[in-house]
C-alpha cells in the first residue's frame, strides 16, 4: 500500500469513528482530557498496525479493541496515582448532555455497573457493534456477551421502573 | 419461541432480531408491548451514554494524526527482545486457546499488541529494579520475586484477558523474559519454539510462568520457575 493512500484511508477511518471513540474513551476514563489523550494514543497505535487491518467491515471493532487495550494498559500503569479522585463525580460532570433526574439516576447506575457488564453495553450503545463484534472486542463468547447485555440493561431498567414492571430473568 | 426467550434476545440485541424471534414478535401482543417499552428505554439509554463531543476535538485529533510521509515506527535494535515478545504472545495465545477454547483474538492481533507495547520497551530498560520497587510491583500478584541479580524491567501488563507480571532478567549474561500469569492456568509444562526462539510455560500453584530466550541462548530449566516466584 502506498504511503499516501494508506494515510488517506487511515485518516478517513479514524475520523469516521472519532466521535464513537471519544465517547467510549470518556466512559472508560471519566475525564474529557484523558479521553482525548486516550483517543490520540489509540489512533497512533492504530496507525502503527494499520497494515494488519485486512477487513474494512471490522474496522470499528478493531479501533475499539485498540482503544480498550490502550486504556487497560494506562489503567494498569497509572491508576494508583488516581485513586483519590472522585471518579463518579467526574464522570457525571463530563457527560452533562442530559441533566434530568432520570438521566442522573441512569448515569449513576451505569457507573456502578461492574466493568464486565458496562463494557459490552457501551460498545453496543456507543459503537453500535453487533454481539459478535462485542464478543471479539471483549474476548468473550457471543452467548456471554448477550447475557451480560441482558443483565446490564435489566439492572439499569430497575432504576427507572417499579419492581413489578421489571423484566423477568432468564 | 417462548416470551421469555424473546425478551432475553430483544433486550440483549434489539437490532439483531430475526428468524424465530421476529416471527414471535409479529404474533405476540404482549411482546409487542414489551418491545415498545424497551425501545423507549434504549432511546433513553442512548441519550445518556452518547454524550456530546467537545468543540475542537476533531480538529485536534486530525492535527495529531501522523504525517503522510512520516515513518512512525521502526524495528528496534534489540531484535531478540522483539522476537521474544512475539514468541511469548504466540505462546500465551496457544495456552489460552488450549485452556479455554473461547479466545476470540486472532494470533496476529495479540502478537501485534504485545509487540508494540511491551516488546522493545521492556528490553530497552537498562536500570536495575531494586528490591523495594520489585516488591511493590509483585505484591498485588500475591507473590514475591525470588530471582537474585539484575532485573531491568518489571511491570504489570495486560496478557490476554488478564494481567501478568512481566520481567526482564539477566540470566548467565543474557537477558531473558519472564512472565508470571496468575490467571492463566495450565495442566502441564508447554515448551515452544518459534521463529528462532524457544521457551516454556510451566504451571504453578496459581497460574503459570513463561520464560523465553533466543534460539541460541541458554534456556533455564523448569526448576527456574520455583526460584523465580515465591508465594506470600
Amino acid at each position: 500500500m502506498r504511503q499516501k493512500q494508506k494515510q488517506l484511508e487511515y485518516e478517513r477511518l479514524v475520523l469516521v469513528y472519532s466521535d464513537e471513540l471519544f465517547r467510549y474513551a470518556l466512559w472508560l476514563c471519566r475525564d474529557k482530557s484523558m479521553a482525548e489523550d486516550l483517543v490520540q494514543e489509540s489512533c497512533m497505535r492504530a496507525w502503527k498496525s494499520f497494515d494488519k487491518l485486512r477487513e474494512t467491515t471490522s474496522s470499528k471493532a478493531w479501533l475499539m479493541t485498540i482503544l480498550r487495550n490502550e486504556h487497560a494498559r494506562q489503567y494498569a500503569r497509572y491508576r494508583p496515582d488516581m485513586v483519590d479522585l472522585d471518579l463518579d463525580m467526574l464522570s457525571l460532570r463530563d457527560t452533562d448532555n442530559d441533566t434530568s433526574p432520570e438521566a442522573f439516576a441512569l448515569k449513576q447506575a451505569l457507573n456502578e455497573l461492574a466493568n464486565e457488564y458496562k463494557e459490552p453495553l457501551l460498545l453496543q450503545v456507543i459503537g453500535g457493534l453487533s454481539c459478535e463484534e462485542i464478543a471479539s472486542v471483549c474476548n468473550i463468547s457471543k452467548s456471554a456477551t448477550m447475557t451480560r447485555l441482558f443483565r446490564a440493561k435489566q439492572k439499569l431498567r430497575e432504576v427507572l421502573q417499579p419492581a413489578n414492571e421489571q423484566v423477568s430473568t432468564k | 419461541m417462548k416470551c421469555e426467550d424473546f425478551k432475553f434476545e430483544y433486550t440483549a440485541a434489539p437490532s439483531d432480531i430475526a428468524g424465530d424471534a421476529y416471527a414471535h414478535l409479529q404474533a405476540c401482543p404482549s411482546c409487542q408491548q414489551f418491545a415498545e417499552q424497551q425501545r423507549a428505554f434504549e432511546q433513553q439509554l442512548g441519550s445518556v451514554i452518547n454524550c456530546a463531543v467537545p468543540e475542537g476535538y476533531r480538529q485536534s485529533l486530525r492535527a495529531s494524526l501522523p504525517p503522510a510521509n512520516g515513518v512512525v515506527w521502526r524495528w528496534p535494535k534489540t531484535s531478540i527482545a522483539l522476537a521474544a515478545s512475539v514468541l511469548l504472545a504466540v505462546g500465551v495465545m496457544g495456552i489460552m486457546v488450549l485452556q479455554k477454547g473461547t479466545t476470540q483474538f486472532t494470533i496476529d492481533q495479540l502478537v501485534v499488541e504485545h509487540f508494540e507495547h511491551d516488546g522493545a520497551h521492556s528490553m530497552l530498560a537498562s536500570n536495575q529494579i531494586n528490591r523495594q520497587q520489585l516488591e511493590q510491583i509483585s505484591r498485588p500478584f500475591g507473590v514475591q520475586v525470588g530471582l537474585l541479580g539484575n532485573i531491568s524491567f518489571a511491570e504489570k501488563c495486560p496478557i490476554g484477558d488478564s494481567y501478568g507480571l512481566h520481567m526482564v532478567y539477566q540470566y548467565n549474561d543474557q537477558m531473558i523474559t519472564v512472565i508470571y500469569m496468575p490467571e492463566i492456568p495450565l495442566q502441564q509444562t508447554l515448551p515452544f519454539s518459534y521463529s528462532g526462539l524457544k521457551g516454556w510455560v510451566k504451571p504453578l500453584k496459581k497460574g503459570s510462568l513463561a520464560v523465553l530466550v533466543g534460539a541460541s541462548d541458554e534456556l533455564p530449566d523448569e526448576t527456574f520457575a520455583s526460584q523465580a516466584i515465591e508465594w506470600l
